[in-house]
């Protein structure tokens, strides 16, 4: 009992060196219950039928994360025990058993511990509430906050959270068993050696760095003009490629950086930048490893928030592109149009039909590519609400929705702009490529395109594929996908084959409903968008912890600097002047290169996929968002740091009163 | 000229009834050019009294006159531009910047005082090369010795040719022979350099190389003892002599 009197003293008094690592511990628990009472709330997950996609989403990154701050956990925990080894050192001395200061610091943690948890279920039971929010609206569901609390959640929360932080209290009880008296209470006065590094292995570092970065450029840019599954391949290893060289940016910049400064003497030679140079290189050669590492996950936070958002909204704003048409049959053999009579009918009796066509895909020949009448096309646009084109005997146009065949469409016709079919001569002009969304992988013509023809051309064509397009009174349902289907399978159906044709061995079927797809996609949009988010919140809330400790670990070899320059005539002012100027350069430092990769993640994503998307200014506005919550998230941290940090450091030693 | 005069100087820790009176009407001055050692038990004001006159604590009453201003008067936001204008430190842990190399430490005083870049690298050449630490100046303190440090700390001390030098016990870190080394550089500083300074000791080896010592005792100036024309042998047992009346500083003397 004395210890836990004694344990809670402790947590009071230092309470100013606990205060980041709580509200860490603190914020971890809450993001994590958050996700997880959201993933598992029977509300949110019975709203689409693949929904479950965002519970094992969020799941799967929980233990990621937990696993993350584990590691970080076990930073601060080394942090903490440094900050107070003179004390544990003093207890020894006083004759305490090592395995009483053990507990002690056991205690004092399994309370402050237990106290994050706490905060984290009830601040993350509200949160999920805000997040279902969120979620409803992108549904477009009527949404009233209510908290959600899931006991489930709760257990899981607890699970990890014991996890992650039982490594950290091991890892903490190894470090004063091993920790012998004599090194406890000196470590303080070794003194802190500054290097320089040598200009050799800057150099060759360098070079490293670039051909890192030019490899990886290399790796993306041809990553994403494949089409196969090797894609994935050359996307992982570019991005692999980049994140080594931000991190061996980072092992070298900050010495670039103050070796350059340092040799320009005039510029150094005025007012305190010479201190303040001393003090960012002290910090710099110290933290090491650590700034490399924090700048790598910030930029896989920034960019994994940045894909979040971008590839979420993409997927909003392109369903239109997706599912035009409110319900959709497509047959890959020569049935006749009568077939489809019966399929008319039967979705006429879910939703009132106001409107059917039911058209070929004829086969264009040695092209390789499908072709539609004019007439058929005209309807397709009528039922699109797009106004109708018109053709000449002697011609065709070519309709193309997907824009990256746009370029080899154009260099084609410009090489020969005639084309021959069933005896007909038939031309066209790039003015005749038209673009509007029609859906071209299976309902107006499956390779991305098509060539629309003259009717009395098409009729001698060869009609190897059928399509049926309806469009409804009320929009239909997302249960109309599944209730044709079944109805086309159950053996009621049966269509009948065109004259002299045959049906194909493996003839497929393939059913579009516009309701289905937009709700299906919705939760694409919020698995992808909400997963990013949630991990790279933790990522910078981490790389932040570790910056906070980093900068609050030197306080008390700082305070005796800022007593220095004191004495030496710097007033307090000038010296909180100059301790946001540290701070500022060691927060914003490994903010630099990922904010340039997040530029070129917005470039380049703009350049590929910014006319996919049909929303303009979509990625740009994306990458704005994650830079804008970034820095939110980045201030608070700097600015607690920095109230801790400045209050101690500039505390004044001598007595005045 | 005094350039130092502090008049019915008084500073009080805590309220009564535990009211610790560590300087209790200190009346003394200090003529340019003088060498003055402040000598007294432990415990009886020599720190209080050197902080009061750097600016870096407040007295409780009393006026310090520093070239004819009181220093009590001067607005806070001036407090530390005086400091760097008008004084020089000198402690026993010789308050090196560790992130700095030896000639850095010594250019910091000169930045902070505003110094225009392109005078400041003549100005560390010299004075390190009167105080003998040329060679060291690349260097950072850990490694350099303690005698190096603190004649580097003297440096920065003086680079600005201040009113006066505070030291406090600046050989109280040192081994005899550095302290020697130490206190003749500060005597070549007052003799040469014309520096002003007052120096706080309980050590009497270190009092005699000072050409007067004042004693304090339980916050007052007990005693004052000139150096005259006497040796530094005849001085240093004048001193002994002091001390041993004051009692409770015998245990210091080496
Ligand atoms: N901050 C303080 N609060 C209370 N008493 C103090 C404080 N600083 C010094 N004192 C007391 O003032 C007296 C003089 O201290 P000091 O000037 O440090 O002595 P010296 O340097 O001569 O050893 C001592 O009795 C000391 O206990
Ligand atoms: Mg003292």
């Amino acid at each position: 009992m004395m210890y836990a009197k004694l344990a809670l003293r402790n947590v009071k008094r230092s309470a100013k060196d606990y205060a980041i690592y709580f509200a860490t511990l603190s914020l971890t628990a809450t993001l994590l219950c958050a996700f997880l009472s959201l993933g598992f709330s029977s509300d949110i997950i019975g709203m689409t039928e693949n929904m479950s996609m965002l519970t094992s989403g969020i799941l799967a990154l929980s233990v990621l994360v937990a696993l993350i701050a584990s590691f970080v956990i076990r930073y601060a925990v080394r942090f903490m025990l440094g900050q107070r080894k003179r004390e544990f050192a003093t207890y020894e001395i006083l004759g305490m058993e090592l395995r009483s200061i053990q507990r002690l610091f056991l205690i004092e943690n399994i309370l402050i511990g237990a106290g994050a948890f706490l905060i984290g279920i009830v601040l993350g039971s509200g949160l999920s509430g805000l997040l279902a929010i969120f979620v409803k609206s992108i549904f477009h569901t009527p949404h009233n906050y209510s908290v959600y609390f899931s006991l489930k959640a709760v257990l899981v929360t607890m699970l990890l959270f014991a996890l992650m932080y039982g490594s950290g209290l091991i890892q903490a009880a190894k470090i004063i068993r091993r920790k012998k008296i004599i090194e406890l209470l000196y470590d303080e006065k070794k003194n802190e050696k500054v290097k320089d590094k040598s200009i050799i292995r800057l150099v060759v570092s360098g070079v490293c760095t670039i051909l890192e970065i030019t490899a990886g450029v290399l790796l993306l840019v041809n990553g994403l003009k494949i089409q196969t599954n090797v894609a994935m391949l050359f996307l992982g290893g570019g991005a692999g490629l980049l994140l080594l060289a931000v991190y061996s940016i980072y092992r070298n910049l900050p010495f670039l950086l103050i070796g350059s400064v340092h040799r320009k003497k005039n510029y150094l030679l005025h007012g305190e930048r010479l201190f303040l140079m001393g003090q960012l290189k002290q910090r710099f050669n110290s933290v090491g490893k650590t700034l490399a590492v924090i700048a790598t996950l910030l930029t896989v936070s920034l960019l994994t928030m940045f894909a979040g958002l971008t590839m979420g909204a993409g997927y909003e704003a392109n369903m239109e592109a997706y599912y035009p048409y409110d319900f959709g049959v497509a047959v890959d053999a020569p049935l006749t149009k009568e077939s489809f009579d019966d399929v008319i009918s039967f979705v006429d009796t879910q939703s009132t039909v106001e409107d059917s066509l039911t058209y070929y895909l004829y086969s264009a020949g040695t092209y390789g590519v499908e072709a539609l009448s004019i007439s058929d096309y005209n309807h397709l646009r009528y039922i699109l609400g797009l106004e109708p084109k018109t053709l000449r005997q002697d011609r065709f146009l070519i309709h193309c929705d997907t824009w990256i065949y746009m370029e080899p469409i154009k260099s084609a016709l410009s090489e020969s702009a005639t084309i021959e079919l069933a005896g007909y001569k038939l031309q066209s002009s790039s003015e005749e490529i038209f673009t509007e969304p029609m859906e071209q992988y299976q309902m107006a013509g499956t390779k991305g395109y098509v060539i629309v023809v003259p009717d009395e051309v098409a009729s001698q064509l060869p009609a190897e594929k059928i399509r049926l397009v309806c469009k409804l009174k009320d929009g239909g349902t997302p249960a109309l996908k599944n209730d044709a289907r079944t109805n086309l399978n159950s053996g009621k159906w049966k269509p009948t084959v065109q004259p002299g044709m045959e049906i194909p061995e493996h003839a497929t079927l393939g059913i579009t409903v516009k309701a289905w797809g937009i709700a299906n996609s919705l939760t694409g949009y919020t698995t992808i968008s909400f997963c990013g988010l949630y991990l790279s919140i933790v990522f910078i809330i981490l790389s932040c912890t570790i910056l906070a400790f980093e900068q609050l670990s030197r306080m008390e070899t700082n305070r005796k600097h800022f007593q220095v320059i004191y004495r030496l005539g710097v007033d307090r002012q000038q010296q909180k002047r100059l301790i946001v100027q540290e701070l500022s350069g060691f927060f914003v430092l490994p903010l630099i290169v990922p904010s340039i990769f997040l530029l070129f993640a917005t470039i380049g994503f703009h350049k590929f996929f910014g006319e996919a998307i049909l929303q303009a200014n979509l990625i740009p506005l994306n990458a704005g968002i994650t830079l804008l919550i970034f820095l939110v998230v980045y201030s608070v941290y700097f600015c607690a740091t920095y109230f801790i940090y400045s209050r101690t450091v500039t505390a004044e030693s001598h007595n005045s009163h | 000229m005094s350039i130092l005069q502090t008049i019915d100087l008084k500073k009080y820790y805590g309220t009564e009834p535990n009211i610790t009176r560590a300087l209790d009407g200190v009346n003394f001055s200090v003529e340019q050019g003088e060498f003055v050692g402040i000598m007294g038990a432990s415990g009886s004001g020599k720190t209080t009294l050197l902080n009061c006159i750097s600016t870096i604590d407040t007295a409780t009453s009393g006026h310090i006159n520093l070239n004819g201003k009181d220093i009590l008067e001067i607005k806070e936001k001036e407090i530390a531009r005086f400091r760097r204008e008008n004084l020089g430190f000198i402690f026993q842990d010789f308050n090196l910047l560790d992130t700095l190399t030896i000639y850095e430490n010594i250019a910091l005083a000169l930045t902070i005082n505003k110094q225009s870049a392109n005078q400041i690298d003549g100005k560390v050449q010299d004075i390190a090369g009167q105080l003998a630490i040329r060679d060291v100046l690349a260097k950072y303190p850990y490694q350099v010795s303690g005698g190096q440090k603190q004649r580097c700390a003297c440096a920065r001390a003086i680079i600005n040719q201040p009113q006066l030098i505070l030291a406090d016990e600046p050989t109280g870190a040192l081994d005899s022979n550095s302290s020697r080394n130490l206190l003749e550089t500060m005597q070549d500083m007052n003799r040469r350099m014309g520096a002003t300074i007052l120096m706080v000791t309980h050590d009497a080896v270190s009092a005699s190389y000072a050409s007067r010592i004042l004693f304090l005792k339980d916050g007052q100036i007990y005693k004052e003892l000139l150096k005259g024309k006497h040796d530094n042998r005849h001085f240093f047992n004048q001193i002994l002599d002091i001390m041993a009346e004051l009692g409770g500083v015998q245990d210091d003397v080496r």
